[in-house]
């Protein structure tokens, strides 16, 4: 017998006296707790190797923890954008920007609640870089973009001071901007006296909900900009549009589109839902490349840890002998090495998840966001435990066979 | 002399000895090998995607942006200002005596993939009439060239290939109602065979614009890029930059070869590490294994370094069968496949490429599987030859 085997009899109070008469008894109702030693022991039982199988399977999690948190990510961001908010582009891209007068006709659309113009002002402070202004109705625009924060008393001044400007806390930052600033933006986009120069004021700041400090942009007066310019005068790049109810946002975009059909200014309508997918699809083909990587990463994982397993299972013949003939079920053999096989997989599977949370946000650096959900860390547990099962599967059968007596006769004299 | 042939003879022993320990070994070859194909397969993206912009880039092509443009896209030129740059000196004169100079317009098709049916955007380009002497890369294989003044494309083989809706007859929505496509060019490795082309002039009165996005021409000889640059910097009213087409494309692609190299080296080192334990793991298995054979060897006189050595070179050569593994699933699987994302002339149009796996990138990836190899040798090697013999030979 096994020094191991005959430690951990030494250490349970039933196995005291083998002479005792104990032995005839099934083992059947040891609690389910006492197996918990043996299967630490059977851990320990060559420290290295199972050392380095946990290392390879939390390393093998760290990735798949990466890889659906990519995919977690577009999801989430998908799920996030709200089904009641439309936007109205020009159908064709780069297509001429669309007329105001338009704005009126969507509001006659049933169904919708609410519409703001947005169009692009480029400007820069400190060339050659730009700063990205949309010009729109400020209090309408903050009301249907709910993702971004804004306090009421500058919605305010924006009314007050047409030449009002609300800048993210990034790009106050990038130019050393301050509330109350004024600041002149040079433009592609002449003014009525021929200038280029527009005169703004910083009367507020305004951030991303979700991103905060990121995104340097800037909001101004659509009626200011429209007053001004010379070119472009009475259009607008885009409508915000609010439906009363999410679930008619195909139909109601339809009824938009359909107003501007065969006209000079053909429209797609979309609701946010729908932009975020659809932009998610613009990466192209990645999603291959994560479920292939993911595919590798798998096979040789199963192939390591069984690998290891059926070392360990075969190594340990003669123990499983011993425990057999002390009256051990096959059952409760393959539930033996099942659960060291689940400890360590589980544990590894565990820390591996931890370190891909802790290196998720370095995803940004490649421009994704990556969320290592509680739904990818279940997806990743049950996983693991499949895989746990998988790499017990083959060699346990051998134990599930096994014979007592040749299980004996396999220790060595 | 001698030691080596100690060493060759006890690799020889231990390397006889491996179908006895088959599955062991194979963790190491099968850990190695998928290592090696996905770095292999993340990188080839990447060396595809820069053959394909930079391939047909030619030092004696220039292209004319707006001084703060770092793209085509974001660059805007008057028709004034395309006037002086056709009439400025240095650039190389065609058969019928003018400058071969395209003034060219960028715009978006909207396509749809032939794979899932998603949304997509190509490049569409609006064009002078001498572009195809500028690029003599490029080469009509089927139907014909586009007529100036009607709604009439070409498109290119690769955006063909890749995106639904792009046969010759086919027709595509555009701004003003649907524009025909009439022929199919070809051009090598081209990043402009992802886009479609028509006459500058005609896609610009469709889209009502009024300026352009970029000019290229064809220098005249080695000196001729400093005679423009000057000539253009001197004209009053003008205030452009000149990048030869090399520089320009480098600047392009910059930020998704970037991308990709650390999505690449992220990954495949993070399965590097992954692998390491694995053949951490064989190797001392391997070791524990034969305990008694080494410590034979070792009483025979074989000295500990012998012993260390032959471990060493028995790790590499299954992390080298690992990584010639790795590199043919590499390479059936993928090599050549094309694929398309963004990164075309416009910042929301898509680029296709294919997977090219070159030999730098099988050198890489051959010297990771051999440095994994060596370090998951190294330590169970040295363990092998400081154990004792007398107790190793007890124990066994």
């Amino acid at each position: 017998m096994t020094h191991r085997a005959l430690a951990f009899m030494r250490l349970q109070p039933q196995f005291a006296s083998p002479s005792s008469g104990h032995l005839s008894q099934p083992l059947g109702r040891i609690r389910r707790v006492k197996l918990l030693p043996l299967v630490w022991a059977g851990i320990w039982r060559k420290p290295a190797r199972s050392i380095f199988t946990a290392l390879s399977i939390a390393i093998a999690f760290v990735l798949i923890g990466l890889l659906q948190g990519v995919n977690a990510g577009f999801a989430q961001a998908i799920a996030a954008a709200r089904r009641d908010f439309l936007t109205t582009n020009v159908r064709v891209r780069g297509s001429p920007p669309m007329p105001i007068a338009m704005m009126e006709q969507i509001r006659t659309v049933p169904g919708v609640v609410e519409v703001v113009q947005r169009a692009y002002f480029i400007g820069s402070y400190r060339p050659p870089y730009d700063v990205a202004a949309l010009a729109t109705e400020a209090r309408r625009f903050f009301a249907l973009r709910p993702a971004l924060a804004v306090e009421a008393k500058y919605l305010d001044e924006m009314e007050r001071v047409r030449t009002g400007l609300l800048a993210t806390p990034a790009l106050l930052r990038m130019y050393d901007w301050k509330v109350g600033d004024l600041v002149t933006l040079r433009s592609r986009a002449l003014k009525r006296d021929g200038s280029g120069d527009w005169d703004f004021t910083v009367v507020g700041t305004f951030d991303s909900k979700d991103d905060p400090n990121t995104a340097a942009l800037a909001v101004i007066n659509y009626s200011y900009l429209e007053a001004s310019r010379v070119a472009d005068r009475g259009t607008v790049d885009l409508f915000i549009v609010r439906i009363d109810d999410p679930t008619r946002s195909v139909a109601t975009a339809a009824a938009i589109d359909r107003l501007f059909a065969n006209s000079a200014h053909e429209t797609r309508t979309r609701s946010d839902q729908e932009r975020a997918e659809a932009s998610t699809k613009q990466m192209g083909d990645i999603a291959f490349f994560t479920n292939a990587i993911l595919g590798a990463v798998l096979f040789a994982l199963l192939l390591l840890t069984g690998n290891t397993m059926r070392q360990s299972v075969q190594e340990r013949i003669p123990e499983f002998g011993v425990l057999k003939a002390m009256g051990f079920s096959s059952a409760q053999c393959f539930a033996l090495a099942l659960a060291e096989a689940l400890a360590i997989y589980l544990l590894a599977a565990l820390i591996g998840l931890a370190l891909a949370s802790i290196l998720a946000p370095l995803g940004r650096e490649v421009a994704t966001s990556i969320a290592v959900s509680g739904d990818v860390v279940a997806r990743a547990i049950a996983l693991a435990v499949l895989l746990a099962f998988l790499s017990v599967v083959l060699p346990s059968w051998r134990v599930y066979r096994l014979s007592v007596i040749a299980a004996l006769a396999a220790r060595r004299a | 002399m001698r030691a080596a042939a100690h060493i060759l003879a006890v690799t020889a022993v231990s390397l006889r000895s491996i179908p006895h320990r088959l599955g062991n070994s194979l963790v190491i070859v099968i850990g190695i090998a998928s290592v090696v194909a996905v770095l292999i397969s993340v990188l080839a993206m990447s060396a595809g995607f820069q053959r394909t912009v930079l391939g047909d880039a030619r030092a004696d092509r220039v292209i004319i942006l707006t001084p703060g443009a770092d793209s085509e896209s974001s660059s805007s030129l008057s028709r004034e200002n395309v006037a002086a740059i056709v009439a400025a000196p240095g650039m190389k004169k065609g058969a019928d005596g003018k400058p071969i100079v395209s003034a060219d317009v960028l715009l978006v098709a909207p396509v749809s993939r032939k794979s899932s049916g998603a949304d997509a955007y190509i490049t569409l380009r609006g064009v002078g009439e001498q572009y195809f002497q500028l690029r003599p890369e490029l080469q009509i294989v089927s139907g014909r060239m586009f007529e100036p003044g009607l709604h009439e494309l070409i498109v290119g083989a690769a955006a063909q290939a890749q995106f639904a809706g792009l046969e010759t007859g086919n027709r595509v929505r555009l701004h003003d109602g649907d524009w025909t496509i009439v022929g199919v060019f070809t051009g090598g490795d081209s990043v402009r065979e992802s886009e479609v082309v028509s006459d500058a002039q005609t896609v610009m009165s469709a889209y009502k614009l009024d300026t352009f996005n970029s000019v290229s021409a064809r220098l005249a000889n080695e000196g001729s890029l400093a005679i423009l640059k000057d000539a253009l910097n001197l004209q009053p009213g003008v205030s452009v930059k000149v990048l030869t087409e090399p520089e320009h494309l480098a600047i392009v692609s910059r930020s998704i070869n970037r991308l990709l190299r650390i999505v690449a080296y992220a990954i495949g080192g993070i399965m590097a590490i992954g692998a390491l334990f694995g053949a951490l793991n064989t190797m001392y298995s391997a070791v524990a294994a034969r305990t008694s054979e080494i410590a034979t060897l070792r009483a025979l006189g074989f000295d500990s370094s012998t012993v260390l050595v032959s471990i060493l070179i028995e790790a590499l050569l299954l992390a080298a069968l690992g990584a010639c593994i790795g590199i043919a699933v590499a390479y059936v699987a993928f090599d050549g496949n094309a694929i398309s994302t963004l990164g075309g002339a416009r910042w929301d149009s898509q680029v296709v490429y294919s997977l090219t796996i070159t030999p730098a990138l099988v050198a890489i990836a051959t010297a990771l599987a051999c440095g994994i190899g060596l370090l998951g040798g190294l330590f169970p090697a040295l363990r092998a030859a400081r154990a004792s013999v007398a107790e190793s030979l007890r124990t066994a």
